[in-house]
């Protein structure tokens, strides 16, 4: 969101899902596309059926990457470093579009300084990948026809996050991929709504359609519109900054709406630590997740399949939602549950449904002006859609017209990751889904379905460490970082490299997240949930 | 009898699949893909597929909790609508609105996030409101 | 052609001689399945033909069997292609449905789409609306996908559905869709037969497993095919395996309406 808001003005998919089964080329960047987001696999497979070249990036051997005509295995956390190195290859062969760089960006001067030093052996050496690997990847990337580029939470969920995200926009941009069909910078977003929730403004700068609060006449429209005095116009605080804020005493209630921080953010002994000091913990949530368990009130609020309203997809598309059964036992919508509590608190909210707030939506957000319910029967719309006549926006930055004007490059140097390995944690764990599950597995781990297919979390080590530890297939090994420990069963698999392990993240009772780094992107607050150190020891 | 299919979209993952909730006599019964839904065009994934089989679980809770002498119990809707606003009302009287958090959510739908996001700022006076998933 | 199904369906409700019956309706801009009971409104009917004929077809036959499981004393209509009814043939063969319980509502297939699906039956023998096209002009029993296929080297036929079983991300959606589908232990989920809880699935055996399950079942719906969201040909799968059965025993599963198949171990083998 943030890399990219930085570099093109807006923190969204640049194109349109079906839009990939058009690219030349489709360059996957820590994404387990097949797994996370099958129905884009469905596009980027029928791309490749149409002759495309795949290229995939990802320090584990995702399915993707066994369809894939190249696939190179990078160490976790030095992206910025290989696409540096194919940055590098792009300019020495000249193949960059000097006529977009001219006319549709801005400070490309440093960014070419910074790149042109960049020594392909020691990028080689950084990421564990070949000098020839690189050079192909670059070549084929850059080459003739539109190329596309895929990431995911691969990409985002690191310390440096953010520079990541400008790093692969930077590529698109010194190519011209950008704003023409099968080509963008193209996020998936790994829950359902993060769009919409990111769109309403759930973010501590930003109303409705990222307008900020500390700009006046945002401030003043909202004030107006909402019936008050005043708003507050200082930046609030985000949740790792809550967290912290709990510990310093500062922050005496949180309301947590269907979420489970417990098991989804990182070092969850300190999230627990934090959520049991705290003097008032509202969950409202349709199940008693770790977290609820934790609260002082719990508010049971509906599922998908009870509620009217709308959703957005990943690449911006408003969707429906409807109602198909009663709500469970006595549970209460969840708009009804805040406008009572509102009421009750002091400030009026009288809405009949979840309609009349999406009006007030359109009315207060310019790029959903143009949405009704009435326009959303069909295939949905997607934003910016300023009015009713506007059939929507396929494809953003069209023609190189960014929405902050001129698309901007970004200089961005390597760092390594917050936590290394060393001799005491040896080695590099990374995190992830399976095919079956999703997020903490609230919802998945309770569909009989889906947890007949994966029915309890695991490790996926490398066969050469596993003989090291003398431990087969189903055998428990402990795992600890700096943080915490936990047990978990033992799966070999050549889909990690030697040197590193992965778990999924879905499993309360051997929660991941009690060994992963809470440092964070300084400016998106994404936590390092990808890359933490640990140590292995058989039980 | 009262059989419907009901058009949805997922609410799993990013992709944004269109299905209907199959229902007899107000039970789930099943998921169908819907074959002109513009991402998926009539195709699933396992999780969309099996999307109806968690909602109507026997572990849903059915009632509002309270924590009392340390406890959850299940209390009425009035009891716990009138304690969080009360609570609320308390702390933001005494340690100031930005004593109060807000976590919205990437899995509820854009009116609740709205309201919640609403409330927060022209209600409780506070800009700290955030989802949980920074993608 | 949907006005004479819509006549048929208003006698049957008013008549009062089925409860409810099975179709496609338009509702929020999408076609859907749909039970039209006694006072409903019969405009929103529609027959899947959105962009081309047929193009928007769903497993009506799967609803009733769902209707059927809670409702079994009550007689429901159901909306038919040819396809369709070789497979109530095949669910009353299975014991899934009644015939007494079912009134089918039959409509044919136009020749473009009989073609592309290299369809064996394009009309029901029970017939509300559309004509029987004869034989030889529907064309569509030639199995020119199958042949092409057979056509290649074998090692080359080998890496073409390796190729094709690498891509399957285990939505089970072949399976879902599948009207033909009902058991209530799958052996997909017998995992002496299929490992689970990883990707790619086991290959070839996840696949060949299915298609020796539906080997006297399957009734060339496509509706598998469609539902794949990686687009593995399975329907040309299930066609070859329909081949051998009728070059092995004879039998081609829904074509005669008291069928035996040579795969029901209780019963007589048929005649070749
Ligand atoms: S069905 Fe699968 S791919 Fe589609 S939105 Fe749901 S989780 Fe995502
Ligand atoms: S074609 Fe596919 S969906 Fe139709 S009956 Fe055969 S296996 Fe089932
Ligand atoms: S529908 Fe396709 S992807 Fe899904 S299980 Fe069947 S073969 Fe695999």
């Amino acid at each position: 969101m943030a890399g990219l808001a930085a570099s093109f003005g807006s923190g969204a998919m640049t194109n349109s899902l079906v839009d990939l089964e058009g690219s030349d080329t489709i360059f996957i960047i820590g994404s387990n596309t097949a797994t996370s987001h099958p129905l884009v696999a469905t596009r980027i497979l029928r791309a490749r059926e149409n002759g495309a070249k795949i290229l995939v990036a990802d320090p584990r051997k995702n399915q993707i990457a066994d369809l894939s005509h190249l696939y190179v295995r990078h160490r976790p956390g030095t992206d910025v470093a290989l696409l540096n190195g194919m940055m590098k290859v792009i300019l020495d062969e000249r193949l960059e579009d000097t006529d977009f760089i001219k006319k549709k960006t801005e400070a490309y001067d440093a960014f070419k300084n910074l790149i042109e030093k960049v020594d392909l052996d020691a990028v080689s050496k950084i990421c564990g990948v070949s000098v020839e690997d690189i050079k192909t990847l670059a070549l084929t990337y850059a080459r003739e026809g539109s190329s596309a580029i895929v990431y995911c939470m691969g990409i985002t969920q690191h310390t440096n996050g953010v520079s990541n995200v400008k790093s692969l926009a930077n590529l698109a941009m010194l190519t011209g991929n950008l704003g023409k069909p099968g080509t963008g910078v193209n996020p998936l977003r790994g829950q359902n709504n993060v769009q919409g929730a990111c769109d309403m403004g759930s973010l501590p700068d930003v109303y409705t359609g990222y307008q900020s609060v500390t700009l006046g006449a945002a401030n003043k429209k909202f004030a107006d519109a909402w019936g008050v005095p005043e708003l507050p116009t200082k930046v609030g605080l985000t949740i790792p900054e809550l967290m912290s804020g709990i510990e310093k005493d500062e922050v005496k209630a949180l309301w947590v709406m269907g979420e489970n921080p417990v098991v989804s953010d990182p070092d969850a002994n300190h999230v627990i630590k934090a959520l049991e000091k705290i003097d008032l913990l509202i969950v409202q949530d349709i199940f008693l997740s770790a977290t609820a368990k934790l609260a002082d009130v719990v508010l049971p609020g509906v599922s998908f399949a009870e509620k009217d309203g709308t959703f957005v997809n990943t690449e911006r598309r408003v969707m429906r939602v409807r109602k198909a059964i009663e709500p469970v036992g006595e549970s209460h919508q969840d708009w009804k549950i805040i406008q009572d509590i509102s009421n009750l608190f002091g400030y009026q909210m009288n809405y009949d449904s979840p309609e009349a707030i999406f009006k007030e939506i359109a009315e207060l957000t310019p790029s959903y002006a143009g949405i009704t319910y009435e326009r959303l029967e069909g295939q949905g719309i997607q934003w910016p859609c300023p009015s009713l006549a506007h059939p929507g926006t396929p494809i953003l930055h069209t023609d190189g017209n960014f929405a902050r004007g001129k698309g901007m490059f970004h200089a961005i140097d390597y760092k390594p990751p917050a936590e290394v390995i060393d001799e005491e944690y040896p080695f590099w764990m990374t995190t992830g889904r399976v095919y079956a599950h999703y997020h903490t597995g609230t919802m998945t781990r309770r569909s009989k379905s889906l947890n007949f297919e994966v029915s309890q979390g695991f490790i996926e080590i490398n066969p050469a460490d596993a003989k090291t530890f003398d431990v087969k297939d189903g055998h428990r090994i402990k795992i600890n970082s700096r943080r915490g420990e936990i047990e978990t069963r033992v799966k070999i698999t050549k889909r990690v490299e030697k040197g590193v392990v992965f778990m999924p993240f879905h499993f309360e009772e051997m929660n991941v997240n009690k060994l992963t780094n809470p440092a964070y992107d300084p400016i998106a607050k994404i936590p390092e949930l990808k890359v933490c150190a640990v140590k292995l020891e058989k039980v | 009898m009262d059989y419907k299919n009901t058009l949805t979209t997922c609410t799993y993952c990013g992709c944004g699949c269109n299905f209907f909730l199959e229902s007899l006599d107000g039970r789930l019964t099943g998921t169908i893909p819907c074959k002109t839904g513009p991402v998926n065009e009539g195709k699933l994934c396992i999780k969309g597929w099996n999307a109806h089989e968690f909602v109507q679980s026997d572990e849903r809770l059915k009632k509002p909790l309270l924590r009392k002498d340390g406890e959850l119990v299940e209390v009425s809707w009035d009891e716990a609508l009138d304690f969080t606003a009360t609570r609320l009302k308390e702390i933001q009287k005494t340690n100031g609105p930005d004593a109060i958090g807000f976590c919205a959510s990437a899995k509820v739908t854009n009116e609740e996030n709205y309201i919640m996001q609403k409330f927060a700022r022209a209600g409780v006076g506070t800009n700290s409101v955030d989802h949980c998933a920074r993608l | 052609m949907i006005d004479q199904v819509k006549q048929k369906i208003n006698e049957l409700l008013s008549q009062g001689s089925v409860k409810g019956v099975v179709a496609l309706a338009y509702a929020h801009g999408h076609a859907g399945p749909c039970l039209f009971q006694k006072g409903d409104d019969l405009d929103a009917l529609c027959l899947g033909d959105e962009k081309k004929a047929g193009d928007v077809r769903y497993p009506l036959n799967k609803v009733l069997i769902t209707l059927a499981r809670q409702y079994p004393d009550d007689v429901f209509g159901v909306l038919v292609r040819g396809c369709d009814e070789r497979g109530l043939y095949g669910l009353y063969r299975l014991k899934q449905l009644e015939p007494d319980k079912v009134v089918p509502i039959g409509i044919s297939c136009p020749r473009d789409l009989a073609l592309a699906c290299e369809c064996k039956k394009p009309w029901p023998d029970d017939m509300t609306a559309g004509e029987a096209p004869n034989e030889k002009e529907s064309g569509g029993t030639e199995q020119k996908g199958v042949q092409d296929v057979e056509g290649k080297e074998q090692p080359e036929r080998f890496d073409f559905w390796k190729d094709q079983f690498l891509k399957c991300v285990k939505c089970y959606g072949c399976r879902d869709i599948c009207p033909m589908c009902f058991c209530y232990d799958c052996s997909l989920e017998c995992e002496d037969l299929v490992s689970k809880g990883d990707l790619p699935v086991d290959i070839p055996t996840f696949h060949l497993v299915r298609a020796m399950h539906m080997a006297d079942r399957c009734i060339d719906c496509g509706l598998c095919d469609e539902a794949c969201p990686v687009d593995i040909p399975l329907r040309l799968l299930y066609k070859k395996t329909a081949e051998v059965m009728n070059h092995e025993f004879g039998f081609t599963s829904g074509i005669n309406k008291n069928e035996i198949s040579p795969l029901s171990l209780m019963g007589p083998m048929p005649e070749k």
